[in-house]
């Protein structure tokens, strides 16, 4: 990411690439855009003191030490895998009590338990009518 | 004689959403071409299908219109997506937008196009588009065109700035029509106690900028059916719907040059009439994070009477006296100090317990529900506000009720959606009279 | 307040631009387009055309909350003759003023009585006649005015016009003809309809739109009511669909009204999207996501350097354009993220943890652009952008002054009053401002003459009486 040495500072930025194991932690603009006080590397636990104010990084990332205020959104290893977890980066909003998946669910029957056409079908199901399609559901 | 039913059964029968299938339709009889995409042209339509008007909701052919595409998390989708490709479904983005139509493909490009939908116009009474400013007209489909084949056409365009003045050219969508037309600025959380401006968390400008175009299309066509025998063009910018509805905030700038500001779950006219949070979930044991959160109540004792009584249940006579008049409860500091004592009051309850103490006190509150709390609730399925549907495409879907009820010709829910080009047969057969070979032939064309 | 100081500029303090600056370098071709849509839409020119509901009279007795106004506003925008009818001491809402500041209210020229702006602001071409309904005679009054009325809109606790005798079930014997309207917030009817004195945000809350509207707790935020009476005004739009639709049923089928009920909460309820569909889907309780879209990416509202911005890049060939922007200077923003191949399309892109990803690199470039730099670096590229706007802003965006979404009224009783105007604009039969608002009761002769053929002496013993 782009680093300004100019003040003497390395400016990273709402991306902190950590100096130690080049995880980049996505400091996401809600929380963080108004921030001051300890985020920590998602990947290895290193704790940074930072402070931004309206998005500009003030001061930080420095070392730091105690434990981390606010967590990072999300997070890359160097290798472009995602860091995720519990007390490594903030829960996604959800609404269910399983974490959201982003795949097409599969789904043959409603909340209440009847037919329903929610997953995905073949050329030869078409073939005669929704009627039958439906009674084929119910045998399911 | 028997004797007459009281007030509240009267109306429960009067407005039964289990007896409106049995009923008439206002709309009856009148064809609608729906050339629309993303929410604002299809709900505007949609709207007028609900009432019984015969929708043609025309699509790119294959994949259909953006919001099939489009759904939360890229989870949920009905099956299939059309008969070309099942193994696709439509998304939920496109639900609720387009209940109760016919739907066909066309590609609006080709110059075969250009002749289906001049003949489609002649045979209508509504037409709605959401395209560019200015593309339909490039296409020879615009209201120039059609209203020389159909003077009695009302000609409905939608979208987001307009088709003339500085920002023409600009694409909109939902929120930036909240955001430019200032209802986004002023909802939400005030920024000295941590807030951010907020959307309003359904394409309000979408959905509600769609019911105003509507409303525009009845005065109309009422006006062409009562009055004149004219059809008409109707330009509505939702940026524009947006601004309309900023209540005092534009008197007030221009009068004293005072600029509205967030006032976040507080009401800036009346107190005590805000949403307080309580210190506990309703559901403690919920894995759902959506309902292991703590509840908030609406909390509404703003006439003198009201107060006390809610200063009592409180505790906290005290402020029955000092704020004794509106006029002092309402003002900003105040407001402060009144609702952070009842958050304090609050803070070992959930939002039931609040309920229950304040009815019993005859204090009106609202707890905030979440979609589960809503869906479940006797009193909005006792009234159809949801239902569930028995949909001849999809199976079993939950469905949102009309957004209004009459007695003796009700709006009503049929069908939720059909997969693209479902209807392309029964429509140009019927309407155009195109012949099995000529629907294969354009078919064959991708023309449909 | 009275020790105000400021000055206030007069509306426009920017000029209003003219056709020659809007439309200046295009061709004659390309000026030719807007250029008719002008000549057939313009405001200026709406006085000169038709109105659809001329031959409408509508009565709004609804008061204390702003759905029945809103309603009868569509109505009376249209052309409805449209009367608001109050209670002898005024509609609550006529004294309502933000945090009680009476300075904030406005006087008109004859009576000198104060109103609040909200009001105003809704009291737009009614006419306001006064009618006390708690006694006999004024219901019996009510009774002769309705033989004269299409529309009647009423919001009273559910069941007491009924036990007034004045309800949709004895109206209809006085007059078949009525389309008799009942807005409020959950209903008249079901076992949590409306409580005496529930006002907006009830519905809000109670519709699931105020736990979906705001920050998620994730990020800080709590279920957020909308700034405005908004659930009121969707149920009065729908309402007014409602009544419209029972108009065209009455005079072209049936000749006779019916009965139309409204509610705040439905109107938005109806509008909330997949809330219900997905839930029946497989439970799913939609969560609040702020100012970002759980269904499309990108979407989103996030902080720049003077306030808030929108970008919009619903489809993938907008996807690049974005990124192409931010790339002028910032290329190692834009070669993060067009280097991430899991992120190409979009559906790929809306797991939470994508979207974070996505704008919190899109925050990091806005970060150093103000709203309107953005916006210009962005349209550029076609993509759909721009700024949250402060209400100032509002008043002042050159488009909206331009086209009159925002003008200002000369009104004859209370002078210049910058408003909100119609959004329906048309060719044949626009809606239109006539005047801004009406005092308490100020039509009362002219209204009780006209339509009841009573006497100048007959409306004073009324109002000696304290029935109007």
């Amino acid at each position: 990411m782009a680093t300004d040495t100019s003040s003497g500072v390395i400016k990273q930025g709402l991306v902190l690439t950590c100096t130690k194991c080049s995880t980049k932690n996505f400091l996401d603009p809600y929380p963080f855009w108004n921030f001051s006080g300890n985020t920590k590397c998602a990947t290895c636990d290193t704790l940074y003191a930072v402070k931004f104010v309206k998005g500009q990084q003030v001061s930080g990332p420095t070392a730091s030490t105690g434990k981390a205020d606010l967590l990072p959104g999300y997070a890359e290893d160097k290798n472009g895998a995602p860091v995720t977890g519990e007390g490594k980066i903030r829960p996604a909003p959800q609404s269910r009590p399983d974490p959201f998946t982003g795949q097409q669910k599969q789904v043959t029957k409603s909340l209440r338990g009847k037919p329903l056409s929610g997953s995905r079908l073949k050329k030869e199901d078409l073939v005669g009518s929704r009627a039958r399609f439906i009674a084929d559901l119910h045998k399911v | 004689m028997a004797t007459a039913p009281d007030f509240e059964t009267y109306c429960q029968q009067l407005f039964d959403h289990k007896t409106a299938a049995g009923k008439p339709e206002v709309l009856k009889g009148y064809r609608v071409l729906s050339c629309t995409q993303y929410i604002l042209g299809p709900s505007c339509a949609s709207y007028l299908a609900e009432l019984g008007a015969e929708v043609i909701k025309i699509e790119a052919p294959r994949r259909g219109e953006p919001m099939r595409h489009t759904t939360p998390f890229n989870e949920p989708l009905l099956y299939p997506l059309s008969r070309w490709v099942p193994e696709a479904g439509t998304g939920l983005g496109f639900f609720g937008a387009n209940p109760n139509e016919e739907f066909v493909s066309l590609d609006f490009h080709r110059p075969e196009a250009r002749q289906a939908m001049l003949e489609l116009a002649a045979k209508s009474d509504v037409m709605v588009q959401n395209y560019r400013p200015g593309t339909f007209d490039r296409w020879g489909i615009g209201y120039q065109h059609m209203s020389k084949v159909n003077p009695r056409l009302v000609y409905q365009w939608l979208g987001g700035f307009g088709g003339w003045g500085p920002g023409r050219v600009r694409a909109s969508y939902d929120i930036l029509g909240q955001a430019m037309g200032g209802a986004f600025g002023i909802t939400g959380e005030a920024a000295d106690r941590g807030g951010t401006p907020a959307k309003h968390t359904i394409w309000l400008a979408d959905y509600w900028g769609g019911m105003m175009a509507a409303v525009s299309i009845l005065a109309a066509l009422y006006w062409r059916d009562t009055v004149s025998g004219e059809g008409t063009f109707i330009e509505y910018s939702q940026v524009h719907g947006v601004t309309r509805q900023l209540e005092s905030a534009l008197p007030l700038y221009g009068r004293y040059g005072v600029r509205r500001e967030r006032w976040g779950n507080w009401d800036t006219e009346l107190c005590v009439h805000g949403i307080i949070q309580c210190g506990k979930s309703s559901y403690p044991d919920s894995k759902n994070p959506q309902e292991a959160e703590v509840g908030y109540i609406l909390v509404s004792a703003h006439t003198d009477e009201d107060f006390k009584k809610l200063c009592d249940v409180i505790g906290k006579k005290d402020l029955a006296t000092t704020f004794a008049k509106h006029d002092d409860r309402v003002k900003a500091e105040n407001q402060t100090t009144l609702y952070e004592a009842l958050e304090i009051w609050a803070k070992d309850k959930n939002k039931e317990d609040v309920a229950t103490l304040l009815d019993k006190a005859g204090i009106n509150n609202q707890p905030v529900w979440n979609a589960k709390e809503v869906s479940e609730n006797p009193h909005w399925k006792m009234r159809g506000s949801v239902q569930w549907i028995d949909d001849p495409n999809f199976g079993d879907l939950h469905h949102q009720g009309p957004a209004f009820k009459m007695s003796d010709t009700p709006p009503r829910i049929k069908w939720a959606l059909k997969p693209v080009g479902a209807d392309n047969e029964k429509v140009y057969g019927r309407l155009l009279g195109w012949t099995k070979s000529t629907l294969a032939k354009m078919e064959e064309m991708e023309v449909i | 307040m009275a020790d105000m100081k400021h000055k206030v500029l007069s509306w426009p303090a920017v000029p209003i631009p003219t056709p020659d600056e809007v439309y200046a370098g295009l061709t004659d071709q390309a000026k030719e387009y807007p250029l008719s849509l002008e000549a057939q839409l313009r405001q200026s020119e709406n006085f000169k055309k038709p109105e659809c509901l001329t031959t409408i009279r509508v009565l709004d007795l609804s008061k204390g909350m702003i759905i029945g106004n809103w309603c009868s506003s569509m109505l009376s925008e249209l052309g409805a003759d449209t009367i608001k009818c109050e209670p002898p001491d005024g509609d609550p809402l006529r004294w309502q003023t933000p945090f009680g500041r009476k300075e904030y209210m406005v006087k008109d020229a004859e009576t000198d009585e104060p109103i609040g702006l909200h009001f105003l602001h809704e009291m737009r071409n009614k006419q306001s006649i006064t009618l006390d309904l708690e006694k006999e005679e004024g219901r019996e009054l009510l009774k002769k005015l309705v033989v004269h009325c299409d529309v009647l809109i009423e919001n009273y606790p559910p069941g007491q016009f009924d036990a007034w005798g004045i309800g949709y079930r004895q109206l209809k014997e006085i007059n078949p003809r009525l389309v008799y309207a009942w807005v409020g917030q959950k209903g008249q009817w079901g076992p949590s309809k409306d409580k005496p004195g529930n006002l907006d945000p009830t519905a809000q809350a109670a519709c699931g739109f105020v736990h979906g509207t705001g920050l998620p707790k994730e990020f800080g935020g709590r279920p957020t009511r909308s700034a405005m009476w908004m659930a009121d005004h969707v149920g009065g739009t729908a309402t007014a669909m409602g009544i419209l639709a029972a108009l065209i049923y009455r005079d072209k089928v049936s000749g006779k009204g019916q009965f139309v009920e409204g509610t705040a909460a439905e109107g938005v309820i109806r509008i909330l999207d997949y809330n219900w569909a997905w839930y029946g889907f497989d439970g799913s309780i939609r969560p609040r996501y702020g100012n970002w879209d759980l269904a499309i990416n990108i979407y989103a509202v996030n902080p720049c350097k003077d306030g808030y911005f929108m970008v919009g890049g619903g489809h993938d060939r907008l996807w690049y354009r974005i990124w192409r922007t931010v790339g002028q200077t910032r290329s190692d923003l834009e070669d993060e993220m067009l280097d991430d191949k899991s992120l190409r399309v979009v559906t790929a892109r809306l797991p939470h943890l994508k979207q974070v990803k996505t704008y919190t690199i899109l925050a990091d470039w806005q970060k150093d652009f103000s709203r309107a730099d953005a916006m210009r670096e962005l349209l550029a590229q076609q993509v759909a952008s721009g700024g949250v706007n402060y209400i100032d802003e509002v008043a002042e965006d050159p488009h909206f002054k331009y086209r009159g979404h925002v003008d200002e009224f000369e009104d004859r009783l209370y002078g210049k009053v910058l408003y909100g105007t119609t959004p329906f604009l048309a060719h044949k039969a626009p809606g239109r401002l006539k005047w801004i608002g009406r005092p308490l009761g100020y039509d009362n002769e002219e209204i009780y003459l006209k339509l009841l053929g009573l006497g100048p002496t007959d409306v004073a013993g009324l109002k000696k009486r304290g029935v109007v």
